[in-house]
């Protein structure tokens, strides 16, 4: 720091124009701010500037040379002009180069229309070329994976895409390749491409070299309606554009809002819409009759669930009970706990269906407990259990910012993440054993003396063997370096349900609870809307019995998913995007839905099936009845004795991409999300004789599957890690809600037919 | 007098004009049982061309949909696959639609084309019964054979 005043503001000439700009800023940025178009193609506003396309040449008295605008920091007195014969002269040099090897097949490309050299070779161009020369000639378009394709003959070597692998998600997903004019953009590891930002580069690229394969030739800008609206997969709650044309989304984009996901999506965001316009949605109400669901319309439906409801409470209050949430808008779950809790009088609603009753996850409520902005200036950031880039992928690229300016990474987890690289310290240990690592962390040298320590704590943390003691010893930790604790749980629209009254009240039994009592017949109906519970409860048991222990369960569903098929009433519901209203993220923010597109058939939105049935039970019912409860933070002590720890643990973490009823039925994402497989560390591996991409047997105490192996030391010694959301492995078949980890037994299985190359 | 005589004069011309029509063949014709030709730059229907080879020359690149100052064309594209090469390159139209009651035939879609697909030919008998029927489709608009429409298919725009 010097000791006297810095200059905070120069003042510069632009084009004959006085303009004032802090000091540090480059002429381009001083050039935008007062309205000078400059044309640029490698420079990027989220990026520092690297000056390889030399499109923004200006002229700077005084300086013999045209200068590179994005890389010039303005100076006091300096007198720049972006207009003069010379400058001119360079634009359309530059651009008679940069078109040399480019092929020109505008009609033939999606970026046409939208493309930054076509616009700039119209603005600023020579509009002819004097090079006769054949072009360079590569095969096209070359796929990197299920969503990039790559043209190298379009590429002008601009290194946006590249610099954000490095810069921005720090996952160098493409790199340079070659020298001078053979240079080329590619993948530095085997295909596919290994990213989950890279719809970003799509998005950056100021030529077609990277295009989307989902959205390959589908629509030109001119067709597309954008609807300004939320991303709704994971909770961060990235604002987006939804492109549609012709009734159906084709692409999403992502729309900068600098408080939340700057002006980046994760590849679920981007290709995550195929789902809405899913040949196999709902489209009539479905009654049980016979043992079988039969179409039926919707006064029929309603008429027999009010029915229901109406005869359950004959027999006594508090014999309904309502589960899910997630996916539902705000103003749907606010309606859901208005009706429930007024109409139908039960305090038995949860939307926490997935957690189990012994974690950690039902004592606290859910959600940052700063926002996103003030997480990002973090300097000390501790992931305990939480696996950042599967679950919350925009967040990641807020603390790799961070990173860069100098803050700390610890990682505390079960399993060697992929962001491992940034860590400055990574504790690790069997999933069971996390609690003692967290405690002393402490000691660390970087966490104690940390000022701003964010400590997140994930899903696998919580609902793990050791969930009660994790947040104990989290808990204490922030409280010893004055840090904050994030609850990292939750997807979809949970913090909504959660704001607007989904959780049980006074009385009210949580989520496992209203299983168990279902089980023991204590409820009479069963209503579930947002949710899959025969998925995500993760003791597939538990669901059966209480499905089974409850006289009628209506579910509101957009597909025909597990408990639907369980059901005996079916009421098609719309999904988020069809949808006006808001949704709520995880740090609490509210924002908007817009309705891109209309429901199929007679679906329709979760609030209205509501007020509907409101109307049958005889209560009319307007949308501003939120009841807004804060959930009670208490904190279980954790189960003693847990008994002897088996040689073998299953450890189930979470993935971005699954074969889930939404991203499941989006083209590209059901490529990413490949097979079902469980990882094992390579000497559990060679003890059991398991070999790698080969069949094996996992069997514990209360089911078996057979599934791939992939040998890995992503996974620790002693833990086997299954993913959720794949129908290859039921995860919640393997366990039961126990506190004590869940041994599993592995062993090889002799493939069908023979061998496989 | 004289100007009796005058108009007499000017009324006697006049009908030996009529008259002297009256023997010349009618230029006429006895529409729809006759036809005339059209000039060779005549803005009528339009044609979806082929190569001489038989591949489509439409891409699907929806420059004629920007153009169209009537908003009469909707175009939906597609990929090509190497087993349904259906044009040059990688891709081309899926749908092509023009809706004939909109067009106002002023060519802007055929001077856009960056092919020379979409031509404009010499058939003006537009007319439907329904609106439906004058909405063309792609298998009405594309050339039964090269050089159906009349333009040489060996040509390179």
């Amino acid at each position: 720091m010097a000791a006297e005043a810095p200059r905070t503001a120069v003042t510069l000439m632009i084009d004959g124009r006085g303009i004032t700009v802090p000091k540090g800023t480059t002429v381009y940025q001083a050039a935008r701010s007062a309205g000078v178009d400059i044309p640029i193609f490698c420079y990027h506003d989220r990026m520092p500037p690297l000056g390889a396309c030399r499109m923004c040449l200006v002229e700077v008295q005084k300086m013999s040379k045209l200068q590179t605008a994005c890389t010039l920091e303005a100076s006091e007195g300096m007198v720049v002009s972006t207009t003069s014969p010379a400058v001119r002269a360079a634009q359309e040099s530059m651009l008679e180069l940069l078109l040399i090897n480019h092929p020109l097949d505008c009609p033939i490309c999606d970026k046409g229309g939208e493309c930054p050299l076509q616009d700039q070779a119209f603005r600023y161009g020579p509009g002819r070329s004097r090079f006769i020369e054949a072009k360079r000639d590569h095969a096209k378009p070359l796929s990197l994976g299920p969503v990039l394709a790559l043209d190298r003959e379009r590429c002008i070597l601009c290194w946006r895409c590249v610099r954000f692998g490095e810069i921005i998600a720090g996952d160098d997903a493409l790199k340079g390749f070659e020298r001078g004019f053979a240079s080329e953009v590619g993948t530095p590891r085997a295909l596919p491409v290994e990213s989950k930002f890279i719809g970003n580069t799509i998005a950056i690229c100021p030529v077609g070299a990277l295009t989307s394969r989902t959205y390959r030739f589908r629509a030109r800008p001119w067709d597309i309606d954008p609807v300004a609206s939320t991303c709704t997969y994971c909770g961060v709650g990235c604002s987006v554009w939804l492109d549609v044309r012709g009734g159906e989304i084709l692409r999403t984009r992502a729309r900068e809002e600098p408080e939340v996901n700057d002006a980046w999506l994760c590849d679920l965001g981007f290709f995550g819409h195929g789902y809405v316009a899913a040949g196999d949605r709902l489209t009539t109400p479905l009654v049980r009759r016979e043992g079988r669901l039969q179409e039926a319309s919707w006064d029929e439906a309603l008429d027999l669930v009010a029915e229901r409801l109406r005869a359950s409470a004959e027999r006594g209050p508090g014999r309904v009970a309502f589960l899910g949430g997630r996916r539902l808008s705000n103003e749907d779950a606010s309606a859901a706990a208005g009706f429930f809790r007024d109409v139908v009088g039960t305090p038995h609603l949860d939307h926490r269906v997935d957690a189990p009753p012994d974690g950690a996850s039902l004592g606290v409520s859910w959600g940052l407990r700063s926002s996103l902005e003030d997480l990002g200036r973090g300097d000390v950031f501790v992931l305990v259990g939480c696996d950042i880039t599967e679950e919350y992928p925009v967040l990641w690229l807020r603390i790799k910012a961070a990173i860069d300016r100098g803050a700390s990474l610890v990682i505390v987890h079960a399993k060697r993440l992929e962001i491992r690289r940034h860590a400055r310290r990574e504790l690790l240990d069997r999933h069971d054993r996390l609690a003692p690592l967290v405690a002393a962390l402490a000691a660390d040298e970087t966490v104690a003396s940390g000022e701003r320590v964010h400590v997140l704590l994930g899903r696998l943390a919580m609902d793990g063997p050791d969930g009660p003691n994790l947040l104990r010893s989290a808990d204490s930790l922030v409280r010893r370096v004055n840090g904050t604790l994030h609850i990292a749980r939750g997807r979809g629209n949970d913090f909504g349900a959660q704001r607007f009254g989904l959780l049980p009240g006074e009385g009210g039994m949580a989520a496992p609870g209203i299983l168990q009592g279902a089980a023991a017949g204590a409820f009479d109906l069963l209503y579930v809307a947002g949710s899959d519970p025969a998925t995500a409860v993760t003791d597939g048991a538990a669901w059966e019995s209480a499905r089974s222990g409850v006289g009628f369960l209506v579910v509101h569903e957009a597909f025909l998913s597990e408990t639907a098929q369980a059901a005996d009433v079916v009421l098609p519901a719309l999904v988020l995007p069809e949808k006006d209203g808001t949704v709520t993220n995880l740090e609490g923010r509210t924002l908007a839905l817009r309705a891109a597109v209309k429901g199929p058939g007679q679906a329709r939105a979760d609030r209205e099936i509501f007020d509907l049935l409101a109307a049958r039970m005889g209560v009319v019912r307007g949308h501003d009845t939120a009841t807004r409860i804060e959930p009670v933070a208490r904190i279980e002590p954790a189960a003693a004795g847990a008994g002897a720890s088996p040689s073998l643990i299953v450890v189930v973490a979470d993935r971005l991409f699954t074969q889930g009823s939404m991203a499941g039925r989006c083209r590209g994402l059901i490529e990413l999300a490949g097979t079902a497989h469980c990882l094992i560390h390579p000497a559990d591996a060679a003890r059991a004789g398991v070999t790698d991409l080969g069949l094996v047997e996992m069997v514990t105490e209360h089911a078996s599957v057979v599934v791939q192996a992939r040998v890995s030391d992503v996974t620790l010694p002693g833990q086997v890690l299954v993913h959720r959301g794949y129908d290859g492995v039921p995860v919640h078949a393997l366990a039961r809600w126990s506190p004590a980890p869940a041994g599993v037994e592995v062993r090889p299985v002799a493939p069908p037919g023979g061998e496989t190359p | 007098m004289p100007g009796l005589l005058k108009q007499s004069i000017a009324l006697l011309r006049g009908f030996l004009i009529t008259g002297r029509y009256l023997f010349r063949p009618p230029v006429t014709v006895l529409y729809p049982e006759v036809k005339t030709r059209v000039a060779p730059r005549f803005k009528g229907r339009h044609w979806l061309t082929r190569y001489a080879d038989g591949v489509e020359r439409c891409v699907g690149c929806e420059l004629c949909v920007i153009v169209c100052p009537s908003q009469a064309i909707y175009v939906r594209a597609a990929e090509n696959t190497p087993e349904r090469q259906v044009s040059k390159g990688e891709r081309h139209a899926d749908q092509f639609q023009i809706n004939m009651l909109r067009c106002i035939f002023c060519g802007f879609c055929e001077e856009a084309c960056p092919t020379g697909s979409i031509v404009m030919g010499q058939d003006y008998e537009l007319a439907g019964y329904s609106r439906a029927s004058l909405i063309y489709t792609k298998p009405m608009l594309t050339e039964p054979y090269p050089g159906a429409s009349g333009r040489d298919p060996g040509r390179e725009v």
